[in-house]
């Protein structure tokens, strides 16, 4: 299954498309057309009211539950052991979700307000943070473990049932605990437990956040990775009995993470603190330079000079910017520049960087990356078959009135 | 650091992907409980429950050995059981705010330091009090002063412990995970001090 499903590879799970055409093929039944009249109803009862994530989470939990003693009471299920109970379970969290997803993922303002600022705040993290900033011993410095952990967690986005998201951060840590148990027996390093895995994840969640990660979820305009939205999506519609033991224990380091990541400034990291301002601030030039390019409105160029003095050499450099080169020191001699424009040289030598370090990932990503595109058809030939489900379940129920 | 001694060296086999226990609810006579680990970094905090984690050997019983995350279940003379999942924290000072996170619902709380380095000790009262105004209300808290090994360089004594341990009502234990002297008293101590549910008709249920 691995790699091939439509679902995060995971060891101790059946394939969870089995699971769930197993539980589709049992709502097509007409025996289920009582459990169907539930599900449907309750799906449509959310149009009737305005989103509000703390309720909505509530009442999803609360269906689940009166929808697990129905499902073991049921003449579908008779003599059906746990494990089949907990399997249609899965697939009804996994339908009812994905019918609802769009309401109620990242449904409030607020929620796309922090997804936007903790975007905004690891892409200006990314330019410059280094391993040695949040103390991560030598030995734990392994770029291929790292960079497939990153991997793990950038498929977040690809899936919309809880329990599939989860697992993205479950397979994300589980490469981190293997690269820290495999330190700790071929390199004699002690293991440290959480004071080494927490730093490791912090700095991967960064990582995995750079733009190749929109690259490689196809949607390079905008949608920023949306780390607080799938962590309270998660937390909220995950059927809570699942959400212990070290299920919960990983979710609460992602958590963790973020939250970090979020109210992160010089004194978090082993960083002097000048540094870290100018480190900031170059990003912020940089980032921006980013942005006119996306969306060049005179508007935005005009507001963003005002709001801010970049540096006394900086404005006609602007000029040159406009102008048309995005490059503006290509037409310089050493001679020509001054010790002022050392500060913009640099936001753009970093810009040009993290551009061709973005352009060589995806570049060798692009095998990878249809790999994915396909993971991502299956997800989406699953919604379209749930769909078709439901038509089924619609004629089945006119049959049954 | 006092605990790469205390790590057998034996193949990866069994360590290499931890398992996900679907945790089925707790009973009477099976109690699931949640143990966060708190205390300065490098104070041997994973030794401890690596010691705990591995030194029990029981073929039935299934062991989560995770960097971070582990779980153990141990039987009580009573034919109770519990199944202890360890919460580890990262004790570094910048991530001190983010404790809340992880003991928020904990049954137990075990705070460790090392009785090497009085700063420990001072980090380990700090969390004392933390936990007794914002954790869990009937948490069970066991102050742990561990590399009891290294006599010579003792700075923090037995009497300031277990002082200090009396004096908020905490159990009070000195361990080595380097000797494993201690370490399954620490872990039977606490299984003794849980607040047990009534035990009720729920004798014929078996081990999860």
């Amino acid at each position: 299954m691995e790699g091939s499903s439509s679902s995060p590879s995971s060891s101790y799970s059946s394939p969870s498309s089995a699971i769930f055409y197993d539980f589709l093929d049992r709502m097509r039944n007409p025996a289920s057309l009582d459990l169907v009249r539930s599900i449907k109803s309750f799906i449509v009862s959310f149009s009737f009211y305005p989103a509000n994530p703390e309720n909505d989470g509530k009442r999803v939990q609360e269906f689940f539950a009166t929808m697990e003693d129905s499902i073991r009471d049921h003449p579908l299920w008779a003599g059906a052991t746990d494990q089949e109970v907990e399997s249609a379970m899965e697939g009804l969290e996994k339908y009812v979700m994905t019918k609802l997803f769009s309401r109620t993922f990242s449904s409030s303002p607020e929620d796309a307000k922090i997804d936007l600022e903790v975007s905004q705040k690891i892409q200006l993290l990314q330019t410059f943070l280094k391993p040695e900033h949040l103390d991560i011993p030598l030995v734990l410095r392994n770029e291929a473990s790292w960079l497939l952990a990153e991997k793990e967690l950038q498929k977040i986005n690809a899936f919309k049932a809880p329990r599939e998201k989860l697992l993205c951060i479950m397979n994300c840590c589980k490469v981190i605990n293997n690269l820290l148990l495999n330190a700790s027996m071929s390199e004699k390093h002690v293991l440290a437990g959480a004071d080494d895995f927490l730093p490791v994840l912090i700095y991967v969640t960064i990582k995995a956040s750079s733009p190749c990660f929109k690259l490689s979820n196809y949607d390079v305009d905008a949608n920023p990775p949306q780390l607080h939205s799938n962590l309270k999506f998660i937390q909220l519609y995950r059927r809570q009995a699942k959400l212990v033991s070290e299920a919960a224990y990983y979710l609460t380091n992602l958590v963790s993470a973020k939250t970090f990541i979020s109210e992160l400034n010089a004194k978090s990291l082993s960083i002097d603190e000048i540094e870290f301002e100018e480190n900031m601030q170059a990003a912020r030039l940089t980032n921006k330079e980013t942005q006119k390019e996306a969306t060049p409105t005179l508007e935005e160029m005009t507001t963003s000079q005002d709001h801010e003095d970049p540096g006394p050499s900086l404005r006609s450099h602007d000029k040159e910017t406009r102008g048309g080169s995005n490059y503006p020191y290509m037409d310089k001699e050493a001679g020509d520049l001054t010790v002022g424009d050392v500060e913009r040289l640099l936001s753009v030598y970093k810009e040009v960087v993290t551009k061709y370090t973005s352009l060589c990932t995806a570049f060798r990503q692009l095998s990878l990356s249809r790999i994915e595109n396909h993971v991502t058809n299956i997800e989406d030939r699953n919604v379209s078959s749930t769909q078709s489900a439901e038509t089924g379940m619609n004629s089945g129920q006119r049959d049954g009135e | 650091m006092g605990c790469s001694s205390s790590l057998p060296d034996r193949g990866s086999g069994r360590l290499v992907g931890p398992n996900v226990e679907n945790g089925g609810a707790a009973d009477a006579k099976n109690l699931r409980v949640k143990l966060v680990l708190l205390g300065d970094s490098g104070v041997g905090k994973s030794c401890i429950v690596l010691r705990f984690v591995r030194g029990q050997f029981d073929p039935t019983s299934k062991v989560t050995v995770g960097a971070s995350f582990l779980s153990q279940t141990i039987a009580l003379q009573d034919s109770t059981t519990v199944k202890f999942e360890i919460w580890d924290t990262a004790g570094q000072e910048r991530y001190a705010a983010l404790a809340p996170l992880y003991y928020r619902g904990a049954a137990v709380a075990v705070i460790v330091y090392d009785i090497t380095s009085p700063e420990s000790f001072n980090k380990a009262q700090y969390w004392v009090k933390e936990l007794q105004k914002h954790g869990t209300p009937d948490i069970v808290l066991a102050l742990v002063g561990n590399k009891a090994d290294l006599h010579e360089k003792r700075e923090v004594s037995v009497q300031d412990g277990m002082g200090y341990a009396e004096k908020n009502g905490m159990f009070f234990i000195e361990t080595s995970a380097k000797t494993a002297d201690n370490i399954n008293l620490l872990f039977e101590e606490i299984a003794k001090r849980l607040p047990r549910p009534a035990l009720s008709s729920s004798s014929s249920i078996q081990n999860p």
